[in-house]
């Protein structure tokens, strides 16, 4: 047990120096890299930091559902296209009577309440579609949160018409743009989020559950766990999770765009789950190493604009991150490595 | 003697291997009769549109053979569309900017796809690393890749690609002066669709007549069991990863082709196009179960979906998006509810969980 402690605590040192490293490197090619401002007029600070943190928030939030998701053995590959949903339906409820007001302003049709909730809803009524879909009908979690993926674009484009909404409600906008003591208003969020979550998972039973539930589902259930149950709150957690992230990210570009909303948002908390140290196969979990990730995945893309190298081409530098963490982390090596540990732990006891 | 027949027939249909098959020709059938009998007047049952649903999705249907084998192995592989967008660049910078034959792109273009298939295949094989992780990392690669080749749309000038694009047979009649002449509106198949054709033929060819075929469904039944027969399981993951390759290789000239250009972001989410194709066509995403005849029907499904809305000319053409949902998640659906069933009146220990 002891020495399984220290491999998962190892883990996530890994994910904590590869990041120091990636800023080392950053801090010495851009030295003005790390400087920090605070501007008097608008009272936030800025500066490539904060802003690596505010952006990853998105990502954070969803990566910390997702983390629990990959704990109980399975993907959530829907949550993208929570994200264009949740987008769609607030900037719908921001609707206004263009005849009266033909540009973008500050009016809202529907009260601000309703355009907060309802998108939220409806996301997690998605996440729990798709939580009672494997947990209760043992569908494969791909497959059956794929259903979601294929429809979800559909149903924000339906809900907008197939129209890019724009808005310029302020209170709207503040969730994206806005700041608090200094700080943007999404690492706000994103705090919280992580918090709440975070209590939630470690200072109840809840988190054990989960890892019960990912090692074994069917010893679990004789211990008297509820797997079906387990599952579905997981899902359903991350369904709310990718609403808050959907109403961010509309937010931040005060519009909807149903077709890149959230694209590929999949991928990147899976890597963020996968960097932070959590095994795809399920099991012990790190939300702490999950936050890790998704920053150091904002951290490479930032540098990557930062250096003037094309956007598209950071897919390759993901795929040949992921490619040395996934093999670190895959069977055959593992046992290589435990072995090499255990040889070497064994030579040191005769000598010392 | 009449009785045994309809009770081999009725066996036949009951049959869980061959119910979900026969459920997407049925369901193909239904929605064609459906727009047969409501756009009629339209020109729904022309042969035309007919034969455009091959000409509009055949890269879809090329791709779909090789994931078919992936996913009856019990993997499932997220690369093909951007290995399918990786070999339309390859085509369109190669010939349009480097004039370099456009033979020579293809054929390169296929070797590095098998390789990478075949790199993604011993990750999965010998790394043990889940196929959704190891393929998303092929997917990041071959798209970093185009990327790295040109941001931009690259328009494909080459007079032998032109002449490949250009290939069509057309259906044609005799008219009453006894000459052959096209049909009206004018209805051909062009290249890709004889590859479509032929590729389906090839993979129910490999499938069920081949050794490799047999390895395949074992190894996707029962990995355990299937290497304590001695069947060559690692050697059989390797090839079906690498022919699935091979088809995304094909799937992207058979793309390019299509619209004459090679462009880093084409076929974006075309993955799961063509992984709800194969589902749709009834392939059990556990492994184990499938068929090329259920997925040459998944496909065309599929693409009668689009085609019907805009025959309806009112509907937004999301609904396509919302209705393939629907479509995959029946057929899950459907799946679920004929293995438990046949599992439970075989009441033997045959009730696998992967």
């Amino acid at each position: 047990m002891k020495s399984k402690e220290s491999i998962f605590k190892s883990k996530l040192t890994w994910a904590v120096i590869a990041e120091l490293l990636i800023l080392v490197i950053a801090g010495i090619l851009e030295p003005s890299f790390f400087k920090i401002e605070y501007n008097q007029t608008t009272g936030m600070l800025y500066g490539s930091i904060i802003d690596i943190i505010n952006r990853s928030a998105e990502i954070t939030i969803i990566a910390m559902g997702m983390t629990m998701v990959i704990a109980l053995g399975g993907t959530d590959i829907s949550v993208g296209a929570l994200v264009a949903v949740a987008g769609a339906f607030a900037l719908k409820f921001l609707r206004w009577d263009v005849t009266v007001y033909p540009t973008p302003g500050d009016y809202t049709v529907y009260p601000f309440i309703l355009v907060i909730v309802v998108p939220l809803i409806i996301c997690t009524l998605m996440g729990l579609f798709n939580g009672v879909l494997i947990g209760k009908f043992k569908l494969q979690p791909i497959i059956a949160t794929l259903i979601l993926m294929v429809a979800g674009r559909g149903i924000a484009q339906i809900a907008t018409n197939g129209k890019q909404f724009t808005t310029g409600y302020t209170p709207f906008r503040f969730i994206g743009q806005g700041s608090m003591l200094g700080l943007p208003f999404p690492i706000i969020i994103t705090i919280v989020v992580c918090a709440v979550v975070m209590i939630f998972v470690r200072k109840t039973a809840f988190g054990t559950f989960v890892e019960s539930v990912g090692i074994n589902p069917n010893a679990s259930r004789v211990t008297g766990l509820k797997s079906d149950k387990i599952i579905m709150i997981v899902y359903t957690l991350t369904g709310f999770l990718s609403g808050i992230a959907g109403l961010i990210y509309s937010s931040r570009i005060s519009s909807c765009d149903s077709n890149n909303a959230g694209l590929n948002y999949e991928m990147d908390a899976i890597l963020a789950v996968v960097l932070g140290g959590t095994s795809m196969t399920g099991g012990k979990f790190s939300l702490t190493g999950t936050i890790v990730g998704s920053i150091i995945i904002r951290t490479i893309t930032t540098l990557v604009y930062y250096f003037g190298i094309t956007s598209e081409s950071i897919m390759a530098f993901k795929a040949a991150i992921i490619l040395v963490v996934i093999v670190i982390q895959s069977e055959p090596v593992g046992k290589w490595l435990a072995t090499r540990n255990a040889r070497k732990q064994k030579a040191g006891e005769l000598h010392g | 003697m009449d009785k045994k027949k309809s009770n081999r027939f009725i066996n036949f249909i009951t049959n869980p291997k061959y119910l979900m098959v026969l459920a997407t020709i049925g369901i193909f059938l239904a929605i064609y009769i459906f727009g047969a009998v409501v756009y009629g007047n339209k020109g729904f049952t022309k042969l035309r549109t007919f034969a455009m649903l091959f000409v509009d999705n055949a890269y879809i249907g090329i791709s779909a053979v090789g994931m078919t084998m992936v996913l009856i192995t019990g993997g499932i592989d997220l690369s093909v569309a951007a290995v399918a967008s990786l070999t339309g660049m390859f085509i369109a910078y190669g010939t349009t900017i480097l004039n370099i034959h456009p033979f020579v792109c293809m054929a390169f273009a296929i070797v590095v796809a098998i390789a990478l298939g075949l790199a993604m295949g011993a990750m999965v094989t010998y790394l043990k690393i889940p196929p959704f992780v190891a393929t998303l990392t092929g997917m990041f690669l071959a798209r970093g890749v185009c990327s790295l080749i040109s941001r931009d749309s690259i328009s494909i000038d080459n007079d032998l690609i032109d002449k490949l694009a250009g290939w069509k047979i057309y259906f044609m009649k005799l008219n009453d002066a006894g000459e052959w002449v096209k049909i009206k509106p004018v209805a051909y198949i062009n290249l890709n669709v004889v590859m479509f054709i032929v590729m389906i033929l090839i993979g129910t060819y490999i499938l069920q007549k081949t050794r490799f075929g047999r390895n395949v469904y074992a190894v996707g039944g029962n990995e355990q069991s299937a290497r304590l027969m001695g069947l060559p399981v690692d050697r059989t993951k390797m090839m079906v990863y690498g022919f699935n390759g091979l088809c995304s290789a094909l799937a992207g000239i058979a793309y390019s082709l299509y619209v004459k250009s090679g462009w880093n972001l084409a076929l974006q989410g075309g993955e799961l196009d063509v992984i709800s194709a194969a589902v749709i066509g009834g392939v059990l995403l556990s492994g184990g179960v499938g068929y090329m005849v259920g997925t040459f029907f998944g496909v065309l499904l599929k693409a009668v979906i689009p085609a019907l809305i805009t025959f309806n000319g009112t509907l937004s053409s999301w609904w396509g998006k919302i209705i393939t949902g629907a479509l995959v998640l029946l057929f899950v659906a459907l799946q679920q509810i004929v293995m438990t069933s046949s599992g439970r009146k075989k009441k033997g220990p045959k009730k696998k969980e992967t």
